[in-house]
């Protein structure tokens, strides 16, 4: 199954390359609401993760034929190209505002807080990112809080402890656990 | 502590890496032993992989409608001149996309992160070139072997994976040699110019190619020293200033890799 939807992906993507329009649009409707997901996670602000859904599906039109010498899963490839958008403009909007914080954080801190379990949807992902969920899922919320957000918006320990409002020491005491279970819980899949 | 002997630690600050979360010197010390040891270069792409499916986890949304609809629009741009290449200038808006995009930090640190890396892997004293055509495979091998010591080698690759560009730097000389290997000419009103990409660092000019087949300039080795990749953009005539970073498409990049001793 997982297998099915991967070679599906990287066919869309090949016509892509060639500049098949059907392709891209199908492409879109299958990837979106995935990719969406990870923009808002990034941006934590629904019109900016519009903004960046429009110039990462831009870049996958123009960099389709870059797919393949990735050696990366269709959606990692993707995902990473949101990533990239996201962080770019994040880093605009601090330097044309002078921070890195925004106030529509507490989304993130309030689910901290309450000990809410994080949300992770590992419908249609690749393999390698199925193992990856099965770690994640063992990790504490807290942790796997930290582990998600220091990636997915590129945060170091100073950075999450500012926009979590949490104490520095706090932060890395949950990050050097939440890579020591992901580290072991990943050893017994290698 | 001998990082290459100790697997758990080498997992954890791999794993550190590939989060973001290992910074500044210790991150700096990692990317040098990424470059010398071949066990930590395999830890930290393998961790960069894994991680990377944190991308594939995250909660869905479907966007609005009118996302689509704006994509579709910006691209029905691009579509009225059918010759126009992925990056090349254009005047409309949707290039300003495009421009943003060769020149933002982050596509050369995604782009290290999603596999240039993995193009030229050294195994052992010799050198494996991944994805190369086997004809070219012994010739290159012999050129990397007869590579003096205190020196780095880069294979640098187009967009299909063929290897175009051959630079090897001579640090005792002070010099950097730059073979054109593919039949790559560039249009006669522009100039291909080579950057040393630092790590998460500004792009820093080493020169601007002209027309011979094999180019020496003189370098020092703080113009390369903290350098992870090597990469050819397509710019104006002459070049462009060092101190903007590229305007143009990069057409050929590739890891700089130190010869083990």
């Amino acid at each position: 199954m997982l297998q099915t939807f991967d070679e599906e992906l990287t066919h869309l993507l090949d016509r892509v390359s060639l500049r098949d329009a059907l392709a891209f649009k199908q492409l879109y409707e299958l990837c979106s609401p995935k990719l969406f997901g990870l923009a808002i996670r990034v941006m934590d602000n629904r019109s900016w993760a519009e903004e960046v859904m429009q110039d990462a599906f831009l870049v996958i039109w123009r960099t389709a034929s870059d797919y393949r010498g990735s050696l990366s899963p269709p959606m990692a490839w993707m995902g990473l190209i949101v990533r990239s958008r996201g962080l770019d403009h994040r880093r605009r909007r601090a330097r044309q505002h002078g921070r890195q914080t925004h106030a529509l954080d507490t989304v993130v801190g309030d689910s901290v807080a309450a000990d809410i379990p994080s949300p992770m949807d590992a419908a249609q992902a690749s393999e390698q990112a199925s193992a990856l969920h099965q770690c994640l899922r063992q990790l504490g919320n807290r942790q796997r809080e930290v582990v998600t957000l220091a990636y997915v918006r590129d945060l170091s320990h100073s950075e999450l402890a500012a926009q979590l409002q949490l104490p520095l020491g706090t932060i890395k005491t949950w990050m050097r656990r939440g890579i020591e279970q992901l580290r072991a819980c990943m050893a017994r899949f290698a | 502590m001998d990082l290459t002997r100790n697997d758990q630690l080498l997992d954890r600050l791999a794993c550190g890496y590939a989060l973001g979360t290992l910074r500044h010197g210790a991150r700096r010390r990692f990317e040098c032993l990424a470059r010398e040891y071949a066990v930590v270069r395999r830890a930290a792409l393998t961790w960069q992989a894994r991680i990377a499916g944190l991308t594939e986890l995250q909660l869905p949304h479907t966007p609005d409608p009118r996302v689509w609809l704006r994509i579709e629009r910006l691209l029905q741009l691009d579509h009225t001149d059918p010759s126009r290449r992925p990056g090349m200038d254009a005047t409309d808006g949707s290039v300003r996309v495009a421009r943003a995009w060769w020149t933002s930090l982050g596509w050369w640190r995604g782009a290290t992160a999603a596999g240039l890396c993995a193009t030229v892997l050294a195994v052992g004293v010799g050198w494996t070139i991944v994805g190369q055509r086997s004809a070219d495979v012994a010739r290159l091998q012999a050129q990397l072997r007869a590579v003096p010591q205190d020196a780095y080698v880069a294979v640098l690759q187009d967009d299909k994976s063929t290897a175009s560009m051959l630079v090897t730097l001579d640090l005792r000389h002070d010099r950097l040699t730059l073979q054109r290997l593919s039949g790559y000419r560039e249009p006669p009103d522009r100039s291909l110019q080579l950057w040393a990409i630092p790590a998460g660092g500004q792009p820093r000019s080493l020169g601007v190619l002209d027309g011979p087949a094999v180019l020496q300039v003189a370098t020092t080795q703080a113009a390369v020293s903290d350098a992870q990749v090597l990469a050819v953009s397509l710019e104006p005539l002459g070049g462009v200033p060092a101190a903007g970073g590229p305007t143009g498409p990069v057409l050929f990049s590739g890891t700089l890799i130190r010869k083990l001793p």
